[in-house]
């Protein structure tokens, strides 16, 4: 605010000065000029009414409200302040319109309005470098989920393109650095900004994300920062500065193929975890045992690389790099897009095959050749441009590799359910057995679509009906919470509590009767309509309390003073 | 069957129908309307509301003030009416009669809003 005042003042200074001398030298001579009133009487305009006159002369609106006919020499006297007044007008009025679309000072005013919109969010917010396609995913996520954004963009076209977008409308977003300390501050980073969850940063550029990650723990050390690092040398350098997560999309994918190569089940589990909510479950899906073969050994086909050997899976390598085919004795020279060199790899013999150039087009020009030579095989490829979507599920494709879509899932799911990683380790650490037990229960409620996850705690007003039931001595509970509370018998809510969380003591996947004690974090896995229900029921005073007594609870204070006096 | 629904049912709509009562008729003819039912309107009326007393749920609360605009209305309609009778000179004359009525129309709307909220959480709960 205080730069829009100084800056208008800067600006204004000399033009207001030359108004002010023309129009006070004017009205002064105005009043000194003789005159006549109506009845031929020597007179002198006064101050009002001459300062009147030149403001009406000068603004060219000219009311011919004169008090009396102008005699000659005021006549002379007006035609000679005329020009000066009618110039040094225009010229103020010049300078404050050119200042108004001076880019300078709209950037002024746009950061005035950015601040002032992100100290006015009144829900929880994350901060947003980048507004991509990968940006758009993850703040479409946060505000399904109910949690704000303000955003910082390099490209001002993109802001202005949001704001034509009703869902991003409301959202504070800035186009500025990403970078600048200022902005960051801004935009949630300054202490007294109460609402900040965090911070994250997933700009293309990895070294302006590190940026970020840097400012935002030297600034808040407490704030989880999570980042975008597509090199192994962005990854270590955040890691060693304690960011919170860094997403090097490659890697996730990488090895999530290893995880489907020997764990499907568990790949299939955490899949539909991690799936934005709604969507269309994958289906189960087996690689097939043999040999693969690996177009591209760049970024993701070197991660992909040392996945298969982990997996102890044979792999032929195809890549236009003679230093890189030199490398990996039996590998084929060039760009797997031709039929001769994919038979040179010996494709018809293949199981499987993973097109990981860096180039959309010869991915996919890798898989439809692949395919017509051996239609049997598996494919796997990389996808860059997100407007490729289609094309590569016209083509046949088993699994696609997308860049934006890895780093959104991966960040929603952090950034949304802080439970959910723990989980998901515990998942990968178990044998198949536990994610076979927890497929079968979400396959049996999910219908076919994601499943919402939600966290609550219990705390605050959330603990209430735990009190209650407290006194009326019986206890509440988990299957008290996952019943539909608006009905009476079994009628289950479609849900499974993934993790309850009670100090140092997590129960993965607990059973329904498990006691509910105040202060317990619970990770739910269901339809966003159990979700409300469940709400529900624990804002009721006496929803779940009547669900663990078996009895319905009164619930005006008359009533429950006679129950209690029955009861004794 | 809970004992609380029936008697919190049963108050809410006896405010509800009793106001009626007293509501129909020609709005300044005296013999369409009788005080002693309007003064079993704000009895009852002022029963559902103590009811509803300490009820922390949402559907309490709105219930809770629903009822107090009812016996808001229903109890200026009773002063309007006992000035007249008693203190003015006037007497319950039609002017004022048509001003009582319309007053616990005005409570016959906030009764109604009662008993469709009670309605649509019977619907709601099935417990």
């Amino acid at each position: 605010m205080n730069d829009i005042i100084w800056l208008t003042m800067r600006r204004m200074r000399t033009p207001l000065v030359v108004m002010i001398l023309v129009y006070s030298l004017s009205v002064f001579g105005l009043t000194l000029i003789p005159g006549l009133d109506a009845d031929g009487n020597a007179f002198r305009l006064n101050f009002l009414d001459s300062s009147y006159f030149v403001a009406i002369m000068a603004t060219t609106i000219g009311f011919g409200e004169i008090p009396t006919a102008f005699t000659d020499a005021q006549r002379l006297y007006v035609y000679l302040i005329l020009f000066p007044n009618v110039v040094a007008w225009l010229y103020s009025i010049g300078t404050i319109i050119s200042l108004l679309v001076d880019p300078q000072f709209r950037a002024v005013l746009a950061r005035a309005r950015f601040s002032r919109r992100v100290r006015r969010l009144s829900s929880d917010f994350y901060v947003v470098c980048g507004f991509g396609n990968t940006g758009r995913m993850i703040v479409k996520g946060l505000l399904k989920r109910g949690i704000s954004a303000a955003i910082l963009e390099e490209n001002e076209a993109i802001i202005h393109s949001m704001a034509l977008d009703d869902d991003f409308a409301h959202l504070p977003a800035l186009a500025g650095d990403v970078t600048d300390r200022r902005l960051l501050d801004m935009a949630g980073l300054a202490d007294e900004i109460p609402h900040c969850l965090g911070v994250i940063a997933i700009t293309n550029d990895d070294h302006a994300n590190l940026t970020v990650a840097i400012t935002s723990k030297l600034l808040r050390p407490k704030l989880p920062v999570l980042a975008r690092a597509e090199t192994r040398r962005a990854v270590d350098n955040m890691a060693s500065f304690g960011t919170d997560l860094t997403v090097d999309p490659y890697t996730i994918f990488a090895e999530r193929f290893h995880l489907a190569l020997i764990a499907p089940v568990k790949y299939l589990v955490q899949d539909w975890l991690i799936s934005v909510p709604g969507t269309d479950l994958r289906t189960e899906m087996d690689p097939p045992d043999g040999r693969w073969i690996l177009c591209g050994v760049g970024r993701f086909g070197s991660r992909m690389a040392v996945k298969l050997e982990e997996a102890r899976v044979p792999f032929t390598v195809i890549d236009v790099h003679p230093d890189r085919v030199a490398q990996r004795p039996g590998s084929v020279l060039g760009r797997g897009t031709e039929a001769k060199t994919l038979l040179e790899a010996d494709v018809k013999t293949a199981v499987g095959i993973i097109a990981g150039t860096g180039d959309d087009v010869d991915n996919l020009s890798i898989v439809m050749t692949a395919l017509e030579l051996n239609p049997k095989l598996f494919v796997v490829a990389r996808q860059e441009n997100p407007l490729n979507d289609e094309l590569f599920e016209a083509s046949g494709t088993d699994l696609v590799a997308r860049r934006s879509l890895i780093v959104a899932r991966r960040i929603l799911a952090v950034a949304t359910t802080p439970l959910l990683p723990v989980f998901i380790d515990h998942l990968l650490n178990q044998d198949e057995s536990f994610a076979r037990r927890l497929k079968h229960r979400l396959e049996a409620l999910l219908g076919g679509h994601a499943p919402s996850l939600w966290t609550i705690r219990l705390a605050g007003p959330w603990a209430n009906s735990i009190k209650a039931a407290a006194s009326e001595g019986t206890a509440i509970q988990l299957r008290h919470l996952t019943a539909n509370a608006r009905t009476s018998g079994d009628d289950e809510l479609p849900c499974v509590c993934l993790l309850l969380e009670r100090g140092s003591l997590r129960l993965f996947l607990p059973d329904g009767k498990e006691k509910l004690q105040e202060g317990d974090r619970l990770m739910f896995a269901g339809r966003g309509a159990a979700r409300n229900e469940m709400l529900f029921a624990l804002q009721e005073p006496t929803a779940l309390v009547s669900c663990a007594t078996g009895r319905p609870q009164p619930r005006g204070a008359i009533m429950r003073r006679l129950a209690r006096k029955r009861a004794s | 069957m809970n004992f609380e629904k029936v008697v919190f049912g049963f108050f809410i709509v006896l405010a509800l129908t009793l106001n009626f009562g007293f509501f129909l008729g020609d709005i300044d003819n005296p013999d369409h309307h009788h005080a002693i039912e309007l003064g079993a309107a704000l009895a009852v009326s002022l029963i559902a509301t103590i009811i509803k007393f300490g009820d922390r749920s949402q559907m309490g609360a709105v219930l809770l003030a629903t009822s107090l605009v009812a016996d808001l209305q229903l109890m200026v309609a009773v002063f309007v009416w006992a000035y007249a009778a008693n203190v003015s000179d006037v007497g319950v004359t039609s002017d004022v009669l048509a001003s009582i009525v319309s007053l616990s129309g005005g409570a016959l709307l906030a009764n109604l809003v009662s008993v469709t909220l009670l309605v649509a959480e019977t619907i709601m709960i099935r417990r």
